[in-house]
């Protein structure tokens, strides 16, 4: 059971992988405004189409399946995530062409995890603990070393 | 191009990648707002939904075409459309994972290893016509750091857990 769970997980990290080389392989014919489009409108259509599935499979097709009865309980600014993802997957089909799936992939993890520190930090009045500072360290010193690259 | 220029620019492109880290930060706090709300495939279908809106916005707005001129269309392999796809499955596949006993930092430190594995590999061979790319001392080591100061934040400081 949990080694499903692992596979599960670990093929999600190579999908979002996946899904970066495929956007960047169509902006390079394209561009990557229009990589992100094709990326939300199939995206779009298989959710639509994977909700419908488990819908009619596990409640019998109700309207409950696809939109559930909380769904509009959210606050406004929970649904400004959708527009975000627009440009954040334009941006990865614009740096992986540029500078390598390695190098876009390692940056954006850096800059999830350093924003997601500073986030903890403010929440907390500057409480965090020294597993934050360890990790927030190493990933700075990683991204400086990055930089010392020699190029040609 | 000068060797110093050389280095400019990619410092801007890792700034440019490090903006999109934390961009994704905020996505991923609305989304787990709407998630709360409602379910992980819901959040996800109106996340898309919505960015397919502001996608054709932003495309009107830049006055540029879903699609180009016939002969730079035919170039384009008919998988390279899919990347929305594999979006799709990510999706899935990890709310599954987190609602199990792994929980969301075991899949988060797990996501974190498949998509290193997956950018090497891509990297390594050029996957998907992309270029294939020599990788350095440096680059190795400075993803050495980033992984493991990921990791201790995800196990250790139980950021997502």
């Amino acid at each position: 059971m949990s080694t499903s769970a692992i596979l599960l997980a670990l093929l999600g990290g190579l999908c979002v992988g996946l899904s970066r080389q495929l956007n960047g392989r169509l902006s390079v014919g394209t561009s990557p405004m229009v990589s992100s489009f094709w990326n939300h409108l199939v995206g779009f259509l298989a959710l639509s189409t994977g909700g419908a599935l488990i819908g009619a499979i596990l409640f019998g097709g109700t309207v409950e399946a696809l939109i559930p009865a909380g769904a509009f309980s959210a606050p406004g600014y929970a649904y400004v995530g959708g527009a975000m993802g627009v440009i954040f997957v334009a941006a990865g089909s614009w740096l992986i062409v540029r500078i390598g799936a390695v190098a876009t992939a390692v940056f954006t993890i850096a800059g999830q995890m350093i924003s997601g520190v500073l986030v903890d930090l403010v929440h907390s009045a500057g409480q965090i603990g020294w597993p934050s500072l360890v990790g927030a360290a190493l990933i700075l010193a990683g991204v400086a070393l990055s930089q010392l690259r020699p190029r040609g | 191009m000068t060797q110093l220029a050389r280095s400019r620019s990619y410092a801007v492109y890792a700034v440019a990648a490090f903006g999109a880290g934390c961009l994704l930060t905020a996505m991923l706090k609305c989304n787990a707002e709407l998630a709360h709300s409602a379910n992980a495939l819901f959040a996800s279908w109106a996340a898309h939904g919505i960015g397919l809106v502001a996608a054709i916005v932003l495309l009107l707005v830049l006055r540029q075409r879903p699609w180009r001129a016939t002969a730079v269309k035919a170039r384009i392999p008919l998988w390279a459309y899919l990347g929305g796809l594999s979006g799709a499955v990510t999706v899935i596949a990890t709310a599954t994972a987190a609602n199990s006993v792994l929980g969301l930092a075991g899949t988060l430190a797990l996501g974190l290893a498949g998509q290193v594995i997956f950018s090497l590999a891509a990297d390594l061979w050029g996957l998907m016509g992309l270029k294939r790319r020599a990788l350095t001392r440096y680059d190795l080591s400075a993803l050495a750091l980033i992984v493991a100061g990921s990791l201790t934040i995800i196990l250790f400081a139980g950021r997502g857990a």
